[in-house]
């Protein structure tokens, strides 16, 4: 059989045994798994009969974050035009949203995101796997896809890679990969690029494609283009502006999506299916989502007492949000994104039930008091996921030491029979033994 | 109230002694491998602190500040003792520690064996002597505020030491590369930890920070230009130091 007949798969495979045992291995197997189902079965340690295994994981959370990634392309031209012709009146969705006009910019604008996000996490990965001579693990496919959705759409290309390469680097593989590390990966990106070129990532002139470059080509004299910006609800709100923004956004936008923000974060509908979808198929979990949609409510109730009550007045900086309905929270900004897809972390996040009850509830009450309180960062909710990845260690200790003092002490406290020489069941008081 | 209230919150979360200010970083990089161990040294710091800032609060107010003395008659009140606060600080703090020493040998005994020399090194931790003189700093008003920020600062540190010793438990079995292994991880995990912390930065300040990011980019020209300016005067200095030792060998030479 001559070389050129052979089928891809099989040159994968001749090329797998032809570097087996070798440095370079795990990148071949990598690519095989990756692309063929494997034909290998465990050969060492002990076997735990499942079809859920990392990869499949992965994959699923995958496929409940593809519809969001689809809205975002279009939205991120439906937001586009909307700055520059006006926001059309009897808005259609078919008319004025699924166009190929939209989903163009989307195509320009979104995949390169993902694709520098997948192409530079994915090279640090096969990278580390070859040095370290492990396997290359699927942990990186998730954080890859949650990557372009939770930055804003004029991200600079190179400025993402550096943010993977630092994540990857920093936030995972220094704990020794998928699996160790105590930060979510997508979120310590998230943070760093926030923290580094914070004029990129917050502003009213970041969330919409063009914007910034108008911006820049106006300052430096062009006369030809107008100005346009994209102010995110919760930009509004800081400001005191909440007056305006009704007037743009009603509140069934910010349920569907419709408005300027990170460009996944916005579709609260479609992150409420995903976060059905992960909550059925058993991988994330939904006492995290729960208790974090219940911190919220109950932060933001707090929120609309105390200005129901008169101690926040219209002069106060906090008015704006304060004064902002408490369920209405949950459809603007990063807060349902980031409570579906990121406090649910399996790796990140709280472990034991009682405490994911804990952690979640707290999440979203910081969420809610970082928008409020903190001016600088009325899209909190990520550093608060981050907080409470600080801190669920924590939690899970006192939780466990909790239970282990209280089977300690229903072991002292039980009574048990053992037999003694004639046969005859003895009462004794398990401490005494 | 509200003032107690904010300095208490401030002072655990925005000014955390470990992550805003990254003092007493050596107690909190070494006695943090175990949650047990490291719960004890944090309420022993807590402790310290809440008696030790109170207390040079005092001396502060009656002893050290410029015309701190005029309870002592109008011929005092010209004096300015405050070029003393290093050394009567510590000596409050280093009578402090001692006493904890003692009330731990004598109660925990297990707890001072797993401590061991990092009880009486709480004597020398930047974080205690730093709590003093951010009090001295800031100018707290009042003695009560004085004990709210012992308290409160000290809290912020215990959570910080908690928050990383069960982290530190919770990564004892990674793969982590070897030449990270130990303080190397510690470190970049206090540094992720500081991002986490980042949540509360500019809290709290009123709202004048939104502007802030509209002026960052002159701000880091600024510093740049600065920088620039500083390395000039470094290479200059330089040059001189690269004179002089020439000359010194040649004075060798000859």
């Amino acid at each position: 059989m001559s070389d050129k007949r052979l089928t891809f798969k099989k040159r994968l495979h001749i090329l797998k045994h032809h570097y087996r045992g070798k440095k370079m291995a795990p990148a071949f197997n990598a690519i095989h798994t990756f692309l063929f189902a494997p034909d290998e079965t465990t050969h060492s340690g002990s076997h735990v009969r499942s079809a859920d295994d990392l990869k499949r994981t992965m994959n699923t959370v995958i496929m409940a974050l593809v519809p969001v990634l689809i809205f975002s392309m279009f939205n991120a031209g439906y937001q586009h035009f909307s700055a520059i012709n006006g926001f059309p009146e009897n808005f259609s969705v078919m008319e004025h949203f699924l166009t190929w006009d939209n989903f163009w910019i989307g195509i320009i604008k979104v995949i390169p995101l993902l694709v520098v996000s997948y192409g530079v996490g994915l090279l640090i990965e096969f990278i580390f796997a070859v040095i370290k001579g492990h396997e290359v693990e699927e942990g990186y496919l998730v954080t890859g896809m949650l990557v372009p959705l939770i930055v804003p759409i004029d991200t600079p290309l190179w400025m993402l890679a550096i943010a993977v390469i630092f994540g990857v680097v920093i936030g995972k593989e220094v704990f020794g990969g998928t699996g160790m590390n105590i930060l979510n990966p997508a979120l310590t990106i998230r943070a760093f690029l926030f923290f580094a070129y914070p004029t990129w990532m917050s502003g009213d002139k970041v969330w919409v494609y063009e914007a910034r470059e108008r911006a820049e080509q106006i300052a430096e004299g062009a006369t030809n283009i107008d100005a346009i910006s994209g102010e995110t609800v919760l930009g509004f709100l800081a400001q005191g502006k909440g007056a305006e923004m009704d007037t743009i956004y009603s509140t069934w936008d910010m349920f569907w999506g419709f408005i300027p923000g990170s460009v996944g974060e916005t579709p609260t509908f479609l992150i409420l299916l995903g976060g059905l979808f992960l909550v059925f198929s058993k991988i994330a979990s939904w006492r995290i989502m729960l208790s974090a949609v219940l911190g919220s409510l109950v932060m933001g109730l707090i929120f609309n007492g105390v200005v129901d009550q008169g101690w926040i007045t219209g002069n106060s900086p906090f008015y704006g949000l304060m004064s902002f309905d408490f369920w209405k929270h949950l459809l603007v900004g990063g807060l349902a994104f980031g409570i579906v897809y990121m406090a649910t972390d399996p790796v990140t996040g709280a472990q034991t039930n009682r405490g994911k009850w804990i952690y979640g509830f707290l999440i979203g009450f910081m969420s809610v008091m970082i928008r409020v309180f903190n001016p600088a960062y009325p899209e909190g909710v990520f550093l608060a996921i981050l907080l409470m990845n600080v801190f669920a260690p924590t939690i899970d200790h006192y939780i466990v030491q909790g239970n282990i003092k209280k089977r300690l002490k229903r072991l002292t406290n039980a009574t048990i029979y053992p037999k003694d020489s004639e046969g005859e069941a003895k009462e004794l008081k398990a401490e005494t033994v | 109230m509200l003032e107690h209230i904010e300095l208490f919150f401030k002072s655990i979360f925005i000014d955390n002694m470990v992550f805003a200010v990254f003092l007493g970083m050596c107690s909190y990089l070494a006695v943090s491998k175990k949650v047990a161990t490291a719960v004890g040294l944090g309420a022993a710091v807590i402790f310290v602190l809440a008696v030790t800032v109170p207390m040079n609060w005092l001396l502060d107010k009656y002893l050290l500040q410029d015309g701190a003395l005029a309870w002592l008659g109008p011929e005092y009140a010209e004096y300015n003792l405050s070029f003393l606060s290093f050394i009567l600080f510590i000596a409050t703090i280093a009578t402090m520690v001692q006493l904890v020493e003692i009330v731990v040998e004598k109660f925990s005994p297990s707890l001072y064996n797993s401590l061991g020399i990092f009880l009486p090194l709480i004597a020398v931790n930047c974080a205690i002597l730093g709590g003093s003189l951010f009090m001295q700093a800031r100018e707290i008003e009042t003695f009560g505020l004085a004990f709210n920020y012992g308290v409160s600062s000290g809290i912020g540190w215990f959570l910080a030491i908690l928050a990383i010793a069960a982290i530190r438990e919770k990564i004892r079995y990674s793969n982590v590369p070897a030449p990270l292994r130990g303080l190397g991880i510690t470190f970049i995990i206090t540094g992720l930890m500081g991002i986490g912390f980042q949540s509360f930065g500019g809290m709290l300040t009123g709202g004048g920070d939104s502007e802030e990011s509209v002026e960052t980019e002159t701000a880091v020209e600024k510093i740049e230009s600065e920088d620039l300016g500083t390395l000039e005067l470094n290479k200059n200095k330089k040059n001189e130091i690269d004179e002089n030792e020439i000359s010194y060998n040649d004075a060798i030479k000859k």
